[in-house]
């Protein structure tokens, strides 16, 4: 039997490159999902990637990093908080 | 932003009734569907005066939650240095200054549970208690001891009982007031304040030739004042 393909749908999925199952510790949503103040996941509401190795949405850690009170600080290991500046370019 | 708030602390009730090797048990402090006031409790700790008892917090959830910490006081009267003994209000960092949003208020009640057990009469809540600790360590232990059964529903036990009954040191209402030998309470326990005992001040009260004023509070003027500090100084 042949089959003529008259049309296709290409569908892909898509993950942070970070554990599956792992949630923001502030929001306690996963990473794959959004910060409680944003509709869309992925790049409109991408991920900050701590020296230290902790990460979070970057809604949520700019709103902590904002206050005063968390004196710069990574809220897991309470080191400086610094962010690795090459992530779009892995992603690309 | 506070859907925000509710949906994780949705989150984290659900957490702590689903585990239950803490201990620690989580209800709202009012309206069912209300989350943003609860009420925790956890067991005291083992080994320590509050072993037995129950103790419940008073949870209140600000708005900007997680990013400030929840408001926490106890509700069940605890004799502890860093809580106060009138009003449940705590001293503990990692319910202020320390806080961090990864936090929750499981972690927050645990935090209470281990204070019970690791008191800091350095830095005190309750100056009347946190004396207490450092200058007479076993009528801290007795007095705390006493408040877990009283107000926690700690069960006395036997060998505490029998102690008491046949030291007769178990002290009523009665056997209190009786120390102040017809003396106002609060009179004589302004001295009290400064870190003296009832019956040194009531001495003290006695020689200096103090009014009892019929048991009633009344001021004792500077010059009165400054003989009785004067005589418990030992000058």
């Amino acid at each position: 039997m042949k089959v003529t393909l008259k049309e296709w749908n290409a569908i892909a999925t898509w993950h942070w490159d970070i554990p599956e199952d792992e949630v923001c510790g502030i929001c306690r949503v996963q990473f794959d999902g959004t910060c409680p103040t944003c509709k869309f996941p992925g790049d409109d509401c991408s991920l900050l990637l701590g020296k230290c190795g902790h990460s979070f949405h970057m809604h949520c850690l700019l709103t902590w990093i904002q206050q005063e009170s968390s004196k710069g600080l990574c809220p897991m290991c309470r080191q400086k908080f610094e962010w690795k500046q090459t992530e779009e370019s892995e992603e690309a | 932003m506070s859907s925000h708030r509710i949906r994780r602390i949705g989150k984290e009730i659900a957490d702590i009734r689903a585990d239950t090797h803490s201990q620690i048990s989580i209800e709202p402090f009012g309206e069912q569907d209300d989350v943003t006031h609860l009420r925790g409790s956890f067991p005291g700790p083992p080994g320590t005066p509050y072993e037995g008892g129950s103790y419940a917090v008073d949870v209140k959830i600000p708005t900007d939650y997680p990013f400030t910490p929840p408001v926490m006081k106890f509700e069940t009267k605890v004799w502890h240095p860093n809580i106060s003994s009138q009003t449940g209000a705590i001293c503990l960092d990692t319910l202020s200054s320390a806080w961090s949003p990864v936090l929750t208020v499981k972690s927050a009640l645990l935090s209470l549970q281990q204070l019970l057990s690791t008191p800091e009469p350095k830095d005190p809540q309750d100056a009347e208690v946190a004396k207490m600790m450092m200058r007479q360590p076993a009528e801290f232990a007795r007095v705390a001891r006493q408040w877990a059964v009283r107000y926690a529903g700690a069960p006395p036990k036997p060998d505490e009982d029998s102690q008491d009954v046949s030291a007769g040191q178990e002290p009523t209402e009665e056997d209190n007031l009786a120390r102040y030998n017809g003396y106002n309470k609060d009179l004589v326990d302004r001295f009290g304040g400064m870190g003296f005992e009832v019956e040194q001040v009531v001495d003290a009260f006695e020689r200096a030739g103090v009014n009892r004023n019929g048991g009633d509070d009344y001021d004792l003027g500077p010059g009165l004042m400054g003989d009785i500090t004067a005589r418990l100084l030992g000058e």
